[in-house]
């Protein structure tokens, strides 16, 4: 259903509010199929915001969206989706590592998306973001659980 | 002990306050519009705008996450409680407006989910403080409500159903006219919670000018004015009175109805039926997806009777 309304509707994102209407679906729609989707998606919103200089916002197609400073570490779409914005090389390397795919949209970009449904995904969800995060914190000493938090996934 | 202190006093009072604004709201929306739109208003119970449905709830949803916001709630609290405000605006519906319970059946998906994205969306930008982003959004919101609210309302629809009867023209034309109430199981899972479906038709005369009447279940009955009698071939009537039933009558009127007969050469009648309605409800791509539905389950539970009819003997 997602998949199809991206495909054939994704044109009506850019009506303003549509695609947070859109979110606010998948959000209620995730509670009866998966019903402790929502909470994962609120303790990964937890943990992020603990980190320095994050914070969250609406993402413009829907979705939360997690920052830091003005820069975008990724976002989750109401079913669990979580996308990722990394460059090719970065990309490659975790898709080795990890069960992230390509972006449900973007294949050929830096973009990659994961699905959340359990509760090793919501950590593995963490890990990815801290990943993101580290590579983007601005400040060299805030950067060394980088690669020690993947290799303890 | 105050407002603040107590979780569950912001709880009542974000759903409270949040119906109370709604009632304002629509209540106004619907009686300006109404006013502005003159005799447009034909024999409905008043233009209930796309705002009412829309705007409205994500406003309400917004009043309810400013008194949530400071008890951190979780997300699934957020749906729930907004569940919550729509039973309450329904239950409001109800006793005040003294609407059915299938129209809020059909209605209330739409006010859930414009409660949970404006209280979600409100929630973040409560919690961020940014309170140029507010000032801006609450101004964008009423902008949308005062254009919607002086914009023209017209929706009038057309439904158009067409079955294959096994019988010749001069078979179907009869049963067309008028026929013998209607003894089919009710298959359309509306009619089988309680809306009204299409039982019998009479007629005065067989003629153009004469009346005829389609009588509903629990005896609603439509008053009709045959306009065009041709046998074996159109029957076009137009609708005089429509029942005040609180069950989707009074947001919509039935216009026109029409029959065409198509003798297809082989013993078989090509049975067409038009049916023209007017929404007083909007946003008009929700409805209409109801509206067209439930005609076209009108059309479908008579023709299919057309056709028991006319095959008969055959």
């Amino acid at each position: 259903m997602f998949d199809w309304v991206v495909k054939y509707l994704g044109f009506l994102k850019h009506v303003p509010v549509l695609p947070h209407v859109f979110d606010a679906l998948l959000k209620l729609t995730s509670l009866l199929t998966n019903k402790n989707l929502p909470d994962y998606i609120d303790e990964i919103e937890t943990e992020v915001l603990s980190w320095q200089h994050t914070h969250v916002s609406a993402h413009k197609y829907g979705g939360l969206q997690f920052n830091i400073n003005t820069t975008e570490l990724g976002h989750i779409h109401g079913n669990g989706l979580l996308d990722i914005l990394l460059n090719r090389e970065q990309k490659f390397l975790l898709m080795k590592q990890y069960p992230v795919q390509d972006h449900h949209i973007f294949k050929n970009s830096g973009w990659i998306s994961f699905w959340i449904k359990t509760m090793e995904d919501k950590q593995t969800a963490v890990a990815l973001l801290r990943y993101v995060y580290d590579l983007k914190i601005p400040s060299p000493d805030l950067r060394p659980r980088r690669v020690k938090d993947l290799e303890t996934l | 002990m105050s407002t603040s202190s107590n979780p569950n006093l912001r709880i009542f009072y974000g759903i409270l306050v949040a119906n109370l604004v709604s009632i304002v709201l629509v209540g106004a929306g619907k009686y300006l519009v109404t006013y502005l739109e003159g005799n447009e208003t034909g024999n409905s119970s008043g233009i209930f705008i796309f705002s009412s449905f829309v705007i409205v709830p994500m406003i309400m949803g917004a009043i309810s996450a400013w008194y949530w916001h400071p008890l951190q709630m979780k997300t699934r609290a957020y749906i729930g409680w907004s569940a919550i405000s729509t039973l309450v605006a329904c239950a409001a519906s109800f006793i005040f407006l003294k609407e059915g319970v299938i129209c809020l059946l059909i209605v209330s998906p739409l006010i859930l989910v414009f409660i949970v994205t404006g209280a979600l969306l409100a929630r973040m930008l409560f919690n961020r403080k940014n309170n140029t982003l507010n000032s801006s959004l609450a101004g964008l919101v009423l902008v949308v409500l005062l254009a919607d609210t002086f914009s023209s309302h017209k929706n009038v629809q057309l439904v158009s159903d067409t079955m294959i009867v096994n019988a010749p023209i001069e078979k179907v034309w009869p049963y067309v006219v008028e026929y013998e109430p209607i003894t089919l199981k009710e298959n359309y899972w509306l009619f089988q919670i309680g809306m009204p479906s299409p039982v019998q038709s009479t007629v005065d005369g067989h003629e153009a000018g004469a009346g005829r009447k389609c009588i509903f279940s629990n005896g609603y009955v439509f008053d009709e004015k045959m306009i065009v009698y041709k046998p074996n071939e159109e029957l076009t009537f137009d609708i005089l009175t429509q029942p005040h039933d609180p069950e989707i009558m009074g947001h919509i009127d039935i216009l026109r109805g029409q029959f065409i007969l198509k003798d297809n050469g082989d013993g078989t009648t090509t049975v067409i039926g038009n049916s023209w309605y007017k929404l007083y409800v909007f946003p008009g791509w929700y409805f209409n997806l109801w509206s067209e539905s439930i005609t076209r389950n009108v059309h479908l539970r008579v023709m299919e009777h057309i056709k028991i009819l006319s095959e008969q003997g055959v």
